[in-house]
């Protein structure tokens, strides 16, 4: 593992991913400590502000403020926060399901790969927007639940594709090798087909981060996210959607926030799979 | 040709059913086990203990779960998916009318998507080992990461809201009438002999149409240009080179028949996925199709409406999957014997 890592490393793809998506995190963490306002401090008196250096803006609010008086800025930063939240467990959420399951499929076979090959295609037989929706119906809005609404629709993404990796790796000698040696099934697991398929995890969990983010800004959008006195993306665009000729540049900042941070995240998962793929950083392309 | 395309494709849904059946039973257990009472919802706030135990049990609420399923299913056949408790109408009904402009939206969006995804990975293709491969490579993975909720919002933004030439609300002008016949507008216009209208009801098709293409374009993109690459390590390609063929005619003229072959698979699911995602797109745009409505029925936990037009979403994305990968059978030789 040390040596594909520090490839990932070399490789200036992940490097980039890797700045963006720590300074988006940072901004998340350090959110009370950088934000200038309260994101759900309202100024009915200077609703729909421009930014500062516009014509009409007003230097306490360096980006404007939306259809409430509340601080864009303030809100970008906080939704940084609530995005971050949400694609870090989300996406660890549904590796755990989906990485367990598919090393049970793919190890043992037969009747258990069957029956969890069969779950996975009737769950897959749910577009995965109209699932996630009836979901939050089910549990209702927060964000808890927009996590747990992922995890529960995304684990099939793990499940699926990691499991035809483990069937390549139970093939090999080294694991053949292992049982004879008396490892236990749980042994063979995780010494020898765990540490091989993990490059291919690592690769899918930045990916599901975001997927992650995506539906997190989309279920605000609708309002079937978090809870209205979180900041979001999606809730700011919902808001801007409305007033889109007043101050269409409150609309263009939360896609901007999430266009970043989808990119990074996919630069990332696109750098790693090609330097911790060894069959791919050998072969080239 | 045609009559073993559809003999495959009934068979394929046929083999579907059991799969068609299942996704029901599943939908139907998951909407019963929320917490939300249909009975109490549909009748006024002031309705007493005993009224709604009334209603419950002439909605047949208090039988066991497997017997509430098999009445809503025999129902279902009949084509009765039972009436929305929001509008107070027949589901089934309220999803027929919103149906059409849904599908109006999704056919045309794939098309685009056709169309650029296949443009797109020539491009890719043509562009190998030139100084423009790295920066296409890097552009079409940006691509790959604007989801169509996105692409929608930026074009609305830029064609919509910056450069004012496209509507972006509705599905046709405000003021002009928008007839009901076969509930397709396009056509529906044409039948009435309105001009006007039919102009009108393109112009606001093409953002939501647009943004759905440019988001499943991508992927099609990438493994057309990854299936062209294996295509040119084949002999036939070398020989048509020493023929003295030019490049551009060997890939639209030979490579180009053989590497569609390997999207098309990637197609079917794509497309499926697509027909899902005019739900994001139609709330953006305000388009009067299923996805709207489906967010009505959700933010009012209409849970018949929702079932069915859940139901509705699944079906369609089977026969779109199922009607694709026949498609691949028939079209790939080497599938074709058998």
């Amino acid at each position: 593992m040390a040596g594909p890592l520090v490839r990932a490393l070399r490789s200036p793809r992940v490097l980039i991913a890797l700045a963006l998506v720590l300074g988006i995190g940072l901004c998340a963490v350090l959110a009370p400590l950088i934000a200038p306002h309260d994101p759900q401090e309202q100024n009915l008196l200077s609703i729909l502000l421009p930014s500062a250096w516009a014509q009409g803006g007003d230097p306490a609010f360096p980006l404007g403020t939306d259809s409430l008086g509340r601080c864009v800025l303030s809100r970008l930063i906080y939704g940084a926060r609530t995005a971050m939240t949400v694609a870090i467990f989300a996406a660890l959420g549904a590796m755990i399901i989906g990485a367990i399951l598919a090393h049970i499929s793919g190890y043992f076979g037969g009747a258990v790969d069957w029956i969890i090959g069969r779950a996975v295609d009737v769950w897959m037989s749910f577009p995965p927007v109209i699932l996630s929706l009836i979901l939050m119906v089910g549990l209702g809005i927060g964000l808890r639940n927009v996590i747990l609404a992922i995890v529960l629709v995304d684990w099939t993404r793990f499940c699926r594709v990691l499991r035809s990796e483990v069937l390549i790796v139970r093939r090999q000698n080294y694991v053949a090798a292992a049982r004879l040696l008396g490892f236990t099934h749980w042994q063979t697991i995780m010494r020898e087909v765990l540490p091989a398929t993990t490059p291919l995890l690592i690769t899918l969990v930045s990916l599901e981060m975001a997927i992650a983010v995506v539906v997190e800004a989309i279920l605000s959008f609708i309002g079937l996210g978090v809870r209205p006195d979180q900041a979001a993306w999606g809730q700011m665009i919902a808001d801007a959607r409305q007033y889109v000729y007043q101050s269409p540049w409150n609309l263009l900042l939360p896609m901007i926030a999430i266009f970043v941070t989808v990119s990074a995240f996919n630069l990332m998962g696109d750098g790693l799979r090609r330097t911790l793929d060894v069959r791919l950083a050998e072969g080239g392309r | 040709m045609i009559a073993t395309v559809l003999k495959l494709i009934a068979r394929r849904l046929l083999a579907a059913i059991p799969i068609m059946l299942i996704v029901s039973a599943l939908l139907f257990c998951v909407l019963r086990l929320l917490p939300v009472d249909p009975a109490a919802m549909s009748l006024p706030p002031n309705a007493t203990i005993e009224e709604v135990e009334a209603k419950r049990r002439e909605m047949g609420l208090d039988r066991p779960l497997p017997e509430q399923y098999l009445i809503w299913l025999k129902d279902a056949l009949h084509g009765d998916f039972g009436s929305s408790i929001h509008f107070r109408r027949e589901a089934g009904g309220l999803v027929s009318a919103t149906l059409p402009a849904t599908i109006e939206l999704a056919v045309f969006a794939m098309v685009l998507a056709a169309i650029l995804g296949i443009g797109g990975g020539l491009l890719l293709f043509r562009l190998r080992n030139t100084v423009f491969e790295a920066a296409a490579d890097l552009g079409s993975i940006l691509l790959l990461s604007i989801p169509e909720f996105l692409w929608g919002l930026i074009l609305l933004f830029v064609f919509g809201v910056m450069l004012r030439w496209l509507p972006f609300t509705g599905q046709v002008a405000p003021g002009l009438p928008a007839p009901h016949i076969t509930g397709f507008l396009l056509l529906d216009s044409l039948l009435i002999g309105r001009f006007d209208v039919f102009l009108s009801a393109w112009r606001h098709l093409i953002l939501p149409a647009t943004a759905l293409g440019l988001a499943f374009s991508p992927p099609v993109m990438r493994v057309l240009r990854s299936s062209l690459f294996d295509i040119y390590q084949e002999d036939y390609v070398q020989q048509a080179r020493l023929r003295g063929l030019s490049e551009n005619r060997i890939l639209l003229g030979h490579a180009l028949k053989n590497g569609v072959l390997p999207t098309l698979t990637l197609a079917g699911v794509q497309f499926g996925i697509l027909f899902s995602g005019t739900l994001l797109v139609e709330v953006i745009y305000s388009y009067p199709g299923m996805g709207n409505l489906m967010v009505d029925a959700v933010r009012n936990a209409d849970l018949p409406l929702i079932q069915t037009i859940g139901l509705t979403y699944c079906i369609v994305v089977l026969v779109i999957n199922t009607v694709v990968d026949s498609l691949y059978v028939v079209l790939n030789p080497k599938l074709r014997v058998s």
